[in-house]
C-alpha cells in the first residue's frame, strides 16, 4: 500500500502540492488524473524522493521511503530518457543491477522483456537507432525489469499509437493483478475509464475526487438525458423546466438534467406530442466527471 | 545494495561507454602516434656522437697521443696525422682535412677548431712542455708532479648546489603539469558526461534508486580513472619511445618525492572534478559546458602558474598559495620536495584540502541534485541548492 498523506510542495509562488493525500493498494491500477500544472507529476516525484515535499510524507507498507524501499519500485518518469548510445541490453542490465539484481538475473529479465515487447533480434542495438516507439518500450522494460511491488507511470500513454496503447493496457492490468499497486497518470480519460476501476483526480495541488469509476459517475448530481424523436420540435424549458440542452442536432438532443428529475414525467410529457426513437438517461462519463471536479 | 557497489556500477558505466566509443578511441589512438613521433623524430636530426679531431704534427711526437686522451676523456677523441713540411700541414689545415697542426713553435689552428680544441690543445702541450723543462732542470717526476699539485687552486660555489633538490623539484613540477593537463583534459570530460545525463534526461530514471552523491561520485570514479588510464598510456608510449632511441634520463626521485606526488595529483584531482561535475548539472545543454567550467579552469591557470614561480625557489606567494585549497596540488608538492615545507604547513594543508573536497563533493551533490531536474535555462548555484533534496 502506497500512501501519500498531506503533501505539501510550492517553488517560490507556485503552489505545485497542496495537501494531497491518496493512497495505491496492491492489486489496484490506478488512474491519476488532472489538468496540466495539478501537480501530477510533482506527486509521482515525490514518491521517488525526487522532490522533498515541504510538508507531508510518503509510506510504503505504513514506512518511510528509504532507498532499500526505492529499489522494489518501477518509474517511468514523464520525460523519457535512457542512454542514447548504450546497448539495449546492456542498458537494461545496468538498471536491473541499480535495482539490487545480479548481473545475471538482470541480464535474463532483460532478454525476456525485449523478446516480449518484440524487440528480441535488437538486443545489442544502441537506442538511438531505434524508433522512437521501439525506445518507449525499452523505457517501459526498465520499469518493469526488476517485477517491481509498486509501479508509477507518467502519461505512459503519450506517443503511442493504438497497438502500443493495447499492449500498454495490457500489461499495466496484468502487473495489477498480479498483486503489483499500479498508478499512472494520463489525459485519455475514455482510455482510463475503458482499463481502471479506481481513479484520483487532482487540481490545483488538491485532490478532489478519488474512488471507483462507477461510483464517481453514480455520485454525481447531474444526468444525461438523449432523446431522439419523430416530429415537431419539443419545447424542452416546458417539458423539464430544470434542463440545459447542450446539443441539438436534428432530431436529436442531448440534455443535462439533474439526478433526481421525474422521469415518467418527461416520458409522459414527450409522448403526447411525438414519437420517441431512442431515449438514454446515463450518469455522467468519467470526462463529464473530471471536467466537472476541476472546475471547468 | 551498498553505497560502494552502487558507485562501482555507475562508475563502471561510465568507464565503459566512454573506453568504447569513437571518439575516445581515435583521440588516443592520435595522441599515441603523435607523442611516439615527438620523442623518435629528433633521432633523425641530432648527432650524437663524440668528435674526432684530427690534428696534424709535423714531427713524431711522443706521448702526445696519450695526454690528449687523458684530456679529452670521453667527450672527444684525437687522431694524429704526420706532415712532412708546414705548407703540407697548413694545405691540410686549409681544406679541413685537420682541424689544428703542432709545429715545434706553434699551434695553428683551422676553421673548424672548436672551443673545446682551442682549449685543450694548448693547455695539454704547454704542460707536455713545463714537464719537458722540469726534468732538463733535473726534477723527479714526484717533484713536478708535487709542484703541479700545488698549483692547483681550490676552488668552490658561493651556494653549493643541491642536485637532488633540483631535480626533485623538477620531478614534482612535472606531476603538476600532469595535473594541470589532466584537470583540463578530464574535469571537462566529467562535465560533458554530466551534461549527457542531463539533456538526455535518464537522469530522472537513475535518481529513482541512486543518492545523487552516489551518482556524482560514480561518475568522477569512471571518468576519472579512464582518463588517468589514457594518460598513463600515452606517458609510457612516450617514455619508451625515448628510451629506445637512448635518450631519456629519468629522474631518480626517492621514494617520499614520489609518494607527495601522487598524493596532491589524487587530492588535487579529487578536488577539481566534483567541481566540474558540479558545473555540468547546472545547465542542459552541451553548447553551454564552456560557459559553466570557465571560473574554474580559471582558478586551474592561475593555481598552475603560481607552481611555475615555484621551479626557481621557494617565495612569499607560493608559500600562500600552497596552503589554501584551489591551489595547493599544485605548488605544495613543490614545496614538499624541496624541503621548504614545514610539518604543520603540511598538515594543515592536507587537512584544509581533504576538508574542502568533502564540503565540495556534499555541496556539488547538492547542486547536482538540485540542478538535474530543471531542464532549459542555466540553473543558478544558489536555486540548485535551494531547491534540492539533501
Amino acid at each position: 500500500m502506497l500512501e501519500l498523506v498531506d503533501l505539501h510542495k510550492r517553488y517560490g509562488d507556485v503552489v505545485a502540492l497542496d495537501g494531497a493525500t491518496f493512497r495505491v493498494g496492491p492489486g489496484q491500477l490506478i488512474g491519476f488524473l488532472g489538468p496540466n500544472g495539478a501537480g501530477k507529476t510533482t506527486a509521482m516525484r515525490a514518491v521517488f524522493s525526487l522532490v522533498q515535499p515541504d510538508a507531508g510524507t510518503v509510506r510504503w507498507r505504513g514506512q518511510s521511503i528509504t532507498r532499500d524501499v526505492l529499489l522494489r519500485f518501477g518509474y517511468m518518469p514523464e520525460q523519457r530518457g535512457l542512454y542514447p548510445k548504450m546497448r539495449i541490453l546492456e542498458q537494461l542490465t545496468y538498471f536491473g543491477r541499480l535495482h539490487g539484481m545480479s548481473k545475471s538475473a538482470a541480464t535474463q529479465a532483460g532478454t525476456r522483456w525485449l523478446a516480449e515487447l518484440g524487440l528480441g533480434e535488437r538486443l545489442d542495438s544502441e537506442l538511438e537507432d531505434l524508433s522512437h516507439g521501439n525506445q518507449q518500450r525499452v523505457q517501459l522494460a526498465t520499469a518493469l525489469l526488476h517485477d517491481p511491488e509498486l509501479l508509477v507511470l507518467d502519461e505512459p500513454f503519450s506517443g503511442l499509437d493504438p497497438i502500443g496503447v493495447e499492449a500498454m493496457s495490457e500489461i499495466l492490468r496484468s502487473k495489477a493483478d498480479s498483486g503489483a499497486a499500479v498508478v499512472f497518470s494520463s489525459h485519455q480519460l475514455d482510455l482510463v475509464e475503458d482499463i481502471c476501476e479506481d481513479v484520483v483526480i487532482i487540481n490545483e495541488g488538491r485532490i478532489v475526487l478519488d474512488g471507483a469509476v462507477r461510483e464517481l459517475r453514480a455520485r454525481s448530481n447531474r444526468r444525461y438525458l438523449d432523446v431522439e424523436v419523430t416530429g415537431d420540435d419539443i419545447p424542452w424549458d416546458q417539458v423539464i423546466p430544470t434542463a440545459r440542452v447542450l446539443l441539438e442536432d436534428g432530431r436529436r438532443t442531448r440534455l443535462e438534467v439533474d439526478r433526481g428529475v421525474d422521469l415518467g414525467a418527461v416520458v409522459s410529457g414527450l409522448s403526447g406530442r411525438t414519437d420517441i426513437d431512442h431515449f438514454s438517461f446515463e450518469p455522467p462519463s468519467l470526462s463529464e466527471v473530471f471536467l466537472e471536479a476541476v472546475g471547468a | 545494495m551498498t553505497a560502494l557497489s552502487i558507485i562501482r556500477l555507475v562508475a563502471w558505466r561510465d568507464f565503459r561507454e566512454r573506453a568504447r566509443s569513437k571518439a575516445f578511441i581515435i583521440s588516443t589512438g592520435f595522441t599515441l602516434v603523435l607523442v611516439v613521433a615527438v620523442a623518435i623524430i629528433p633521432m633523425f636530426f641530432t648527432d650524437d656522437e663524440p668528435p674526432v679531431y684530427q690534428i696534424g704534427v709535423l714531427e713524431p711526437a711522443p706521448g702526445l697521443q696519450d695526454q690528449l686522451d687523458v684530456a679529452l676523456a670521453d667527450q672527444a677523441t684525437a687522431e694524429l696525422q704526420s706532415y712532412a713540411t708546414q705548407l703540407d700541414g697548413e694545405a691540410a689545415l686549409r681544406d679541413d682535412t685537420i682541424a689544428a697542426l703542432v709545429t715545434p713553435d706553434e699551434i695553428v689552428l683551422g676553421p673548424s677548431a672548436d672551443a673545446r680544441l682551442r682549449t685543450v690543445l694548448p693547455l695539454t702541450l704547454g704542460s707536455m712542455d713545463l714537464l719537458e723543462r722540469a726534468r732538463a732542470e733535473g726534477l723527479t717526476d714526484t717533484q713536478v708532479a708535487e709542484i703541479l699539485a700545488a698549483a692547483q687552486f681550490p676552488t668552490r660555489d658561493l651556494e653549493p648546489e643541491d642536485e637532488s633538490e633540483t631535480e626533485n623539484r623538477l620531478f614534482a613540477f612535472v606531476g603538476t603539469v600532469l595535473l594541470f593537463i589532466s584537470l583540463i583534459t578530464y574535469g571537462q570530460w566529467i562535465t560533458i558526461g554530466v551534461i549527457e545525463e542531463k539533456s538526455s534526461r535518464v537522469v530522472e530514471v537513475v535518481l529513482g534508486t541512486v543518492r545523487p552523491r552516489h551518482l556524482l561520485a560514480g561518475k568522477m570514479l569512471g571518468i576519472g580513472s579512464l582518463g588517468l588510464i589514457q594518460l598513463t598510456l600515452i606517458g609510457l608510449a612516450g617514455l619508451a619511445a625515448l628510451a629506445a632511441t637512448g635518450d631519456v634520463a629519468v629522474p631518480a626521485a626517492a621514494g617520499m618525492t614520489v609518494v607527495s606526488v601522487v598524493l596532491w595529483f589524487v587530492l588535487g584531482f579529487g578536488f577539481y572534478s566534483a567541481a566540474f561535475a558540479a558545473a555540468g548539472s547546472l545547465v542542459s545543454r552541451q553548447e553551454d559546458a564552456q560557459n559553466v567550467v570557465f571560473p574554474i579552469s580559471m582558478l586551474l591557470i592561475v593555481a598552475y602558474f603560481i607552481a611555475t614561480t615555484g621551479l626557481a625557489g621557494d617565495n612569499p606567494a607560493l608559500r600562500i598559495a600552497s596552503l589554501v585549497p584551489p591551489t595547493a596540488p599544485t605548488t605544495m608538492p613543490l614545496r614538499m620536495v624541496a624541503g621548504d615545507a614545514a610539518v604543520w604547513e603540511i598538515a594543515l594543508s592536507v587537512t584544509l584540502m581533504v576538508t574542502a573536497t568533502w564540503l565540495l563533493v556534499r555541496g556539488a551533490a547538492r547542486v547536482y541534485a538540485g540542478g538535474l531536474l530543471r531542464n532549459g535555462r542555466r540553473v543558478r548555484v544558489r536555486e540548485a541548492l535551494r531547491t534540492a533534496q539533501s
